[in-house]
């Protein structure tokens, strides 16, 4: 009896190469959703016509040819557009491939247009990986991978089944005859013709190739890829809190509106986190013409000097018992750094250019990243204060030397004379003519502007001339922290103090799960810092009043718990850290110590198993030199008889009736007794030439396998004489081949 | 009769089967394979369809059949002015019994050549597959059975269309098998020409079993056992014909159960007691194909057959075997 196992008919492997290919391209398109690419469109209608295929195979062949024939020209005449239009290749490329897939996805393919998808679709995946280095890439490249492999094998397949494939992009003669497809007939089939252990086997080794790779990947250093790519001009995602060099006042912004992850942050130690953190970013020192701004001189004295490196040194002097601080900054935030202050050291995870304000505490990169950037600062001070020595020393002595900032410049109020009237009106009212010390009028000031202004999303600035944040002063109207921010300056700056505008975040949430603080792009805020030059310090205010205002100060493990966020969301930030936590590596410390502790594991289980081995020996021999005498010699031999006996047991009757006598009544291949003599049958093969003992048992086997139940010979004897048979046979096959 | 069949009823029906393929043997030379498969529609109580050309022996094949069995032996030349009761028989008037008498038709014998089948108009070749059918005549409401066994041997040629009546799929449906004689070798057709013999009537075959033995051996092969995946087997093969793109319709249940007759029929020719899954394989193509016919136009009826054969063939090949 022939034991070929059956194949999958040419119509089946190509039914089959079908719902691969369509899958593949599902699988790719769907990167998108990682990629900030207007191909929200392309993406959909690909999607949908994939789909549409799958479930109709037969409506490619309703297209008329002419499309076939002006497809591909159609696709570069768009695609030239797109990048006249838009000037940006990558976008374009991505486009220009979504289209092909959409093409490729929704026409009748040969052997090199599926080889084209996949093309087409590891180029959309790994640019999505290399721009995003999140956990979804590994998960989905690996799913991808696994994917176009199963589609190779059915190509191969379908290739060996027959050379030519009639079906033809835009053949006239209508749907080919596999289009016919019914999707449960062929699981059906497939189920039939599927070779699980080859399946388990090819599975098993795919998830060795995976650890593999992963244990590589462990053990490599890191490195940067988008740094020796074209692709850094590419940002994958642009975050929406709007956080640039200016603060223009009258515009519409979206702050607020970004729920998304803008960097996640860890720390050594917990309760050295301030009650309520301000991430500063950026420092506005010039106001005019409505704009708060960098003024050139600022910008020049702190940000003019690029350096490349993989460290900023701060101006702070070392100082033991500091955390250590961990920041993961989400790509598309700003091209500045969120820190709480002056530090001492900011190390990279690979050598940057980078500006940095070491008087002021900032630190930019030189373009915005383009993928996740981490950092590591020690010494970090998190209080309310910046000092500023120089400054301080420039008040002191106006005519020092190399001044950061002009006191003209942080006192100048950059509004018209009838707008100045009114600040000085205001001034008078907060102050009540007295001269306040900076603390007094801090607070004053803050009070003046909650008793007249609320918090709001939508601020109002009425219409009409002079400066907007004047006309909002006096409106008594609704406002966001930037106009809080700015007015305070204004009042302050009238009053005589110096005063500056700073831009970054405020606050954020503490991650229970991760344990690490999350900042979304909605916590972004703008404060004050005014200088105190009875501390020779810039001293923190924050005059927003309502959610993201000046809150109850809570301090330590207290400020933590009403922080904690235990939602899902939190969870699968979590899951986000960790692998960043994973694939960031400020040293090589902890990989050393990840691959020594594998080793240590090894050496130890080796050490353990020689060591068990030894014990073992050493039995043996203890018991063979014990003094044998007759009563020890007839109790080895009970045992001996004994286990004899149990094994024959076993043999006898127990095995046959584990094997064949548990589940009587079922037939087929569940049966135990035709499934062993089927197994015995395929063993056996063919009998053409056999000898007569070897068609004796064949017919015995062949009885087992398909007659009836009640005209079976003893099962375990057929099997018993099929083995011995079985061996015979062999030992005459190699005398044979020996003689030959 | 238990439900099983016995080792020595087995091995007694190999005996008698064995006899006839030799008995036939002695007259058709070089056509084994046609022989085992006559038998296997014997065994199984069917009735064959033989496509091929005039002289390739196809009469002396139903004589060597009728003659082993000791069973008389009829032929119907088949012509478009050939009548029902030509075929079945007629009721007619005895003077001295005053009374209708029925006159039995050349179909009432054990094996019944009609030769050249789809040459009779449509009206007389209903009579025959009737009878076929049913085993019986009825005349005037009185059913006369034609007794057993019962085979009938129809020829038809597959090249030459020229007036003919072509059998429609519902009646091709009734017989059990078709098969093609062919060309023998041209060893045994040496063999024929020495034995210089120009009718059947003059070939000397001596009856090896009773028509007793024949319905006996029938019963036998109904009692043969089909395991349930081999049962399966054959279903998933019936059922892949139904969903097959080129054929106008799958096959029926009846041909369904055709094929596992003939398979039963098979093993017992084969001297065993259950059906292989090689049984069922083996037959698919003589049993399944004359009842399936293509959706699309063929340039003549052999290439339609050939065209049949290459699917069924195609269909056993993807449809896996119990392992």
């Amino acid at each position: 009896m022939e034991k070929r196992r059956p194949q999958l008919s040419l119509d089946e492997l190509h039914q089959l190469k079908w719902l691969l290919g369509g899958g593949l391209v599902l699988l790719s398109v769907a990167t998108v959703f990682y990629l900030d690419v207007d191909a929200w469109t392309l993406m959909a209608l690909t999607a949908a016509g994939v789909l549409a295929v799958l479930v109709k195979p037969e409506w490619p062949a309703r297209v008329p040819v002419i499309v076939h024939r002006l497809a591909f020209p159609a696709i570069v005449a768009l695609f030239v557009g797109d990048l006249w239009r838009t000037g940006e290749i990558l976008p374009a490329i991505v486009r220009l491939d979504i289209l092909l897939l959409l093409y490729r996805g929704t026409s009748y393919r040969q052997k090199r247009d599926d080889l084209q998808v996949i093309l087409l679709g590891l180029f959309l995946i790994v640019v999505a990986g290399v721009l995003t280095v999140s956990l979804v890439f590994a998960v989905q490249l690996v799913l991808f991978t696994a994917w176009a492999l199963a589609f190779l094998l059915v190509i191969t397949l379908t290739e060996a089944a027959a050379p030519p494939v009639p079906a033809r992009a835009g053949d006239p003669s209508g749907p080919p005859a596999w289009t016919r497809i019914r999707w449960g007939n062929l699981a059906t089939r497939v189920r039939a013709v599927t070779d699980w252990r080859v399946v388990a086997l090819g599975t098993g080794l795919f998830a060795l190739v995976v650890v593999i790779s992963a244990a590589l990947f462990l053990a490599i250093p890191r490195f940067q890829l988008e740094n020796s790519l074209f692709l850094e001009r590419f940002v994958s995602k642009k975050a929406r809190s709007g956080f640039n060099e200016t603060i223009r006042f009258g515009e519409v912004t979206e702050i607020l509106q970004d729920d998304s992850v803008a960097a996640n942050i860890d720390v050594t130690d917990r309760s050295q986190i301030p009650a309520t953190p301000y991430w500063r970013m950026l420092v506005l020192d010039e106001y005019s013409n409505g704009t708060f701004k960098l003024s050139p001189r600022l910008r020049r004295a702190t940000f003019d000097n690029e350096r490349t490196g993989a460290f900023v040194r701060g101006s702070r002097r070392p100082r033991l018992g500091l955390p250590v601080w961990t920041f993961y900054l989400e790509s598309g935030i700003s091209r500045y750094l969120p820190l709480l202050g002056p530090f001492e050291l900011l190390r990279f995870t690979t050598i940057q250019n980078y500006r940095a304000g070491q008087v002021a505490g900032l630190v930019a990169l030189r373009d915005e990243p383009v993928t996740m950037t981490a950092y590591r600062v020690e010494g970090m001070l998190t209080g309310d204060t910046v000092p500023d020595p120089a400054f301080t020393e420039f008040l002191a002595k106006p005519r020092a030397a190399g001044p950061l900032q002009s006191v003209e410049l942080l006192r100048m109020v950059g509004v018209g004379e009838a707008d100045r009237a009114v600040l000085r009106q205001a001034v008078a009212e907060i102050t009540g003519g007295a001269t306040l010390t900076v603390a007094d009028f801090s607070v004053r000031a803050e009070r003046w502007l909650a008793a007249r202004h609320s918090y709001s999303l939508q601020p109002a600035i009425p219409a009409g001339p002079g400066d907007p944040l004047v006309r909002w002063l006096k409106a008594n109207g609704g406002g966001n922290c930037e106009l809080f921010a700015g007015s305070f300056v204004l009042l302050a700056r009238t009053a005589g103090y110096s005063t500056r505008v700073v831009t970054g975040f405020k606050g954020g949430t503490w991650n229970a799960y991760s344990s690490n603080f999350t900042l979304r792009n909605s916590d972004a805020h703008a404060w004050c810092e005014i200088f105190d030059p009875a501390a020779g310090a810039w001293r923190r205010v924050d005059p927003t009043v309502g959610p993201v205002g000046a809150q109850e100060e809570v301090r330590g493990e207290a400020a933590l718990a009403r922080r904690t966020d235990t939602s899902w969301s939190a969870r699968f930030d979590s899951l986000r850290v960790f692998w960043y936590r994973r694939i960031v590596n400020f040293d090589q410390r902890a990989q050393v110590e990840t691959l020594k502790a594998i080793k240590d594991a090894t050496e130890d289980s080796g050490r353990k198993l020689r060591e068990r081995l030894a014990d073992l020996f050493r039995g043996v021999r203890d018991w063979l030199a014990q003094p044998w005498d007759v009563r020890r010699i007839a109790r080895i031999l009970a045992v001996a008889v004994a286990a004899a006996a149990l094994g024959w047991g076993w043999r006898e009757y127990v095995g046959p009736w584990w094997r064949f006598g548990r589940r009587p009544g079922r037939v087929g291949k569940a049966d135990p007794v035709r499934r062993e003599a089927s197994r015995w049958l395929a063993r056996f093969g063919p009998l053409s030439g056999r000898a007569a003992d070897e068609e004796a048992v064949h017919a015995a086997l062949l009885r087992l396998r398909f007659g009836a139940r009640e005209t079976w010979p003893e099962p375990e004897a057929v099997f018993r004489q099929a083995r011995r048979v079985w061996r015979e046979s062999r030992r005459r096959r190699r005398a044979a081949a020996r003689l030959t | 009769m238990s439900d099983f069949l016995q080792e020595a009823q087995v091995t007694a029906a190999k005996q008698a089967l064995d006899r006839l393929r030799a008995g036939m043997q002695a007259s058709i030379k070089g056509k084994d394979d046609v022989i085992d498969q006559v038998l296997v529609c014997l065994v199984a109580g069917g009735h064959l369809l033989i496509e091929d050309l005039p002289g390739v022996g196809k009469t002396t094949l139903a004589y060597a059949l009728a003659r082993s069995m000791d069973c008389p032996f009829s032929r119907i030349q088949f012509t478009s002015d050939l009548l029902p009761g030509d075929v079945t028989g007629v009721a007619i008037y005895d003077e001295t019994a005053k009374e209708f008498v029925f006159k039995k038709g050349p179909v009432f014998a054990s094996v019944v050549l009609a030769d050249e089948i789809n040459r009779a108009t449509p009206k007389t070749q209903s009579a025959l597959l009737e009878v076929m059918d049913r085993a019986r005549v009825t005349v005037d409401g009185v059913a006369h059975p034609v007794g057993a066994p019962f085979m009938v041997f129809a020829t038809q040629n597959p090249v030459d269309y020229e007036g003919t009546f072509p059998l429609p799929e519902s009646q091709m449906d009734r017989f059990l098998m078709r098969l093609q004689m062919g060309y023998p070798q041209p060893a045994d057709e040496l063999e024929i020409l020495r034995v210089a013999r120009m009718s059947y009537d003059a070939i000397a075959v001596k009856a090896v079993v009773t028509r007793d033995e024949v319905i006996h051996l029938q019963a036998l092969a109904t009692q043969v056992y089909v395991e349930d995946s081999v049962l399966d087997y054959l279903l998933r093969i019936v059922t892949a014909t139904r969903s097959e793109a080129e054929f106008k319709a799958g096959v029926s249940v009846r041909g369904g159960l055709a094929l596992r007759a003939a398979a039963q029929a098979r093993a017992l020719l084969r001297g065993r007691d259950f059906v292989l899954p090689e049984d069922v394989s083996e037959l698919v193509c003589p049993i399944l194909a004359h009842r399936l016919g293509l959706t699309r136009q063929t340039s003549d009826a052999l290439e339609e057959r050939r065209l049949v054969v290459g699917i069924l063939r195609r269909i056993l090949a993807a449809v896996p075997g119990p392992s």
